[in-house]
């Protein structure tokens, strides 16, 4: 929740700024809308299309299973483990599964919604809800609850499949509980925006996922979201720091793992400030640059660019077909 | 001049201010001149076509009058806003049909117009409007499975749902088949005539444009070159005939004139008896449409003011009387 509300916030304040600054030239035109009741439309209008956009994934087989699959991947290879953390008693098997659940909210927040960015934006959508009253803040409104609940089926399949097929993990007690919750809220906030600042920036469809993928599946490895960080070379665990699953995934074995399993830690302990630390000053960076470039994307959007792409990506086409 | 009942428009329309008022308007991309000072006025409830080959500066006059770019010069009002400052009430009172849409590619026809409608404060019916535009029978269709005309059609169902008083129709038929293309000229006539609504078109098809439109605009090379009604572009394109006989001599003679049958009186009287290979040629639009943008590309941007294009070829071959 604190996701959709911070997002939509930040996001629902950008497009009333743009407005307002825009809105001048208007003030002796036609009556004065009632700024409260098309706000209230456009609420609606973003939590409508969330929904259309929730069921659309859902009736889409194809799309559907391409998530499943991470899921199922993440089972299989927790299933082939049957040795423990070393130094400890705990299943390796529950720190893969506690890092795949961090990597598949990564995923989702950096691979997922990039893709979903940029096939809206070279398709038209993007072009449309801006010349739609209210279409841009509706539109980020919609994408976040449609984040939000792609993150939480994720979540509660891989963890509930898990429990009852791999003996995998579960929070034991409110306080876990908690540490989850917000460890996958903050850790969203964390990724979201970075992603939608490079779903405003990447070229087209193709191109985005090459470009995302390859550096996505370096950090899956690097961040000790598979296998214990203290097994890797300090260069690498010091980069993999810097970026934010390796303290997702920090945060969800806090939640999952018992706490003997501190011992397969670089730091002894799970670290928790400095992994609330560090996933919000990404979350700060993402917004501060995702504001600018969603609009300059927005902005740059029209018929004729939009018509170039189409005939450039036909062009590319024609000589394979 | 379409008109509605009941609520007429005089056909002089002086009295109400034009929907689109441009003057001087001139755009260069670095040093390239795109557009060398357009002059235009769109009428309330009038079709007006702007016409001219591709890379005639069509897109950006369009794009400038949209807001989605900025001019380098010039007065442009559209809807009594600069477009450069146009806010979302602004927005609200503009539709816009664009030939590169190809977005929404998941959502079913009646879903998507029904969605859009969410944006404004008092949306068209949806199932009205799919009948308006003739697709009742597809309103259960997811929009990728409809064919170019049936894409299209729902396009303008989109732009038309928030009760826009000005759309825009980018090359509305490229790539239509010859039926597709008739029930879409059919459905726009029906737009101007019944629901009073003020449409640009722009098209590079002189007969789309004579059979729609109210007004005519030729744009040619960055310069509006000819305007008028049709019937006025035509009468005016009609009064440079040609007119060829063969001379007593044998020799072939061809001469333009804007009164065809006073100069083939005279060549009867000096010939004295009927006059060999007699043959008069009135000129159509689009011999003109063609010759302009012709003249054009031969003589590049030294091109002279609106009125030139039907004085040319008149001065050196009329016969000295």
């Amino acid at each position: 929740m604190t996701a959709v509300d911070t997002v939509t916030a930040a996001t629902n304040a950008d497009g009333e700024t743009s407005m307002a600054d825009k809105g001048v030239g208007d003030g002796g035109q036609g009556p004065a809308k009632s700024r409260p009741g098309s706000r209230r439309r456009y609420w609606r209008a973003g939590w409508q299309r969330g929904g259309i956009e929730i069921r659309h994934l859902l009736r889409n087989p194809k799309e559907l299973s391409g998530h499943l699959i991470n899921v199922v991947v993440a089972l299989v290879v927790a299933g082939y483990m049957d040795d423990d953390v070393p130094g400890t008693h705990v299943p390796m098997s529950h720190l893969a599964l506690s890092g795949f659940a961090a990597y598949l909210l990564f995923q989702i927040g950096l691979v997922n919604l990039p893709q979903i960015l940029v096939t809206e934006r070279e398709e038209g959508a993007l072009l449309r809800l801006r010349t739609t009253p209210g279409g841009i803040p509706a539109y980020l409104i919609a994408k976040s609850v449609l984040v939000v609940a792609m993150a939480l089926a994720t979540l509660v399949v891989l963890l509930g499949a898990g429990a009852l097929l791999a003996n995998g993990p579960l929070p034991h007690g409110v306080d876990n509980w908690l540490t989850l919750l917000w460890v996958s809220a903050l850790g969203l906030l964390a990724v979201v925006p970075l992603g939608a600042a490079v779903g405003a920036v990447l070229p087209n469809p193709r191109e985005a996922l090459a470009l995302i993928m390859l550096p996505a599946m370096g950090l899956l490895v690097t961040s000790g979201a598979m296998f214990p960080l203290t097994s890797l070379p300090a260069v690498v665990q010091k980069i993999a720091s810097v970026f934010p699953l390796k303290w997702m995934a920090q945060g969800v074995r806090s939640a999952l793992l018992p706490d003997a399993a501190r011992a397969a830690e670089p730091a002894g302990s799970w670290e928790l400030p400095t992994v609330a630390l560090v996933l919000a000053a990404w979350a700060v960076a993402g917004f501060l640059l995702a504001i600018p470039l969603l609009r300059r994307a927005a902005r740059r959007e029209s018929g004729s660019r939009l018509g170039e792409r189409h005939r450039k990506a036909n062009l590319g086409a024609a000589p394979a077909a | 001049m379409t008109t509605t009942e009941g609520a007429p428009v005089p056909p002089t329309a002086d009295a109400a201010p034009p929907v689109i008022q441009v003057s001087g308007l001139r755009m260069s991309y670095g040093s390239t001149d795109v557009l060398h000072g357009v002059d235009l006025d769109v009428r309330r409830g009038e079709v007006f076509a702007l016409l001219g080959p591709n890379g005639a500066g069509k897109s950006t006059t369009v794009e400038i009058l949209e807001g989605f770019r900025q001019r380098s010069a010039g007065t442009v009002r559209v809807l009594g806003t600069d477009p450069a400052r146009g806010g979302d009430a602004w927005r609200g009172r503009i539709g816009l049909v664009l030939q590169s849409w190809r977005d929404h590619r998941r959502w079913r026809v009646a879903e998507l117009l029904t969605h859009f409608a969410t944006y404004h404060e008092a949306p068209r019916d949806p199932a009205e409007l799919l009948a308006l535009v003739g697709l009742t029978g597809q309103s259960g269709k997811q929009v990728d499975q409809l064919s170019g005309g049936q894409r299209r059609r729902l396009d303008v169902a989109l732009a038309l749902v928030g009760r826009p008083e000005l759309v825009f129709l980018d090359e509305p038929t490229t790539g239509f088949d010859p039926e597709a293309r008739r029930d879409f000229h059919d459905l726009i006539e029906r737009l101007a005539r019944d629901e009073g609504v003020t449409v640009l078109l722009t098209t590079h098809d002189l007969v789309e444009a004579e059979r729609l439109a109210d007004r005519i605009a030729m744009l040619v090379n960055g310069r509006i070159r000819a305007h008028g009604t049709p019937a006025e572009l035509a009468r005016s394109a009609a009064a440079h005939a040609e007119v060829r006989w063969t001379a007593p001599d044998g020799t072939a003679r061809r001469e333009h004139t804007a009164d065809p049958s006073r100069l083939v009186w005279e060549l009867h009287r000096e010939i004295g008896g009927p006059v060999a290979d007699l043959e008069v040629r009135r000129p159509t639009l689009e011999d003109t449409y063609l010759r302009m943008v012709h003249q054009d590309e031969v003589a590049g941007t030294a091109a002279g003011p609106v009125t030139d294009a039907f004085d040319d070829g008149v001065g050196s071959e009329t016969r000295a009387a």
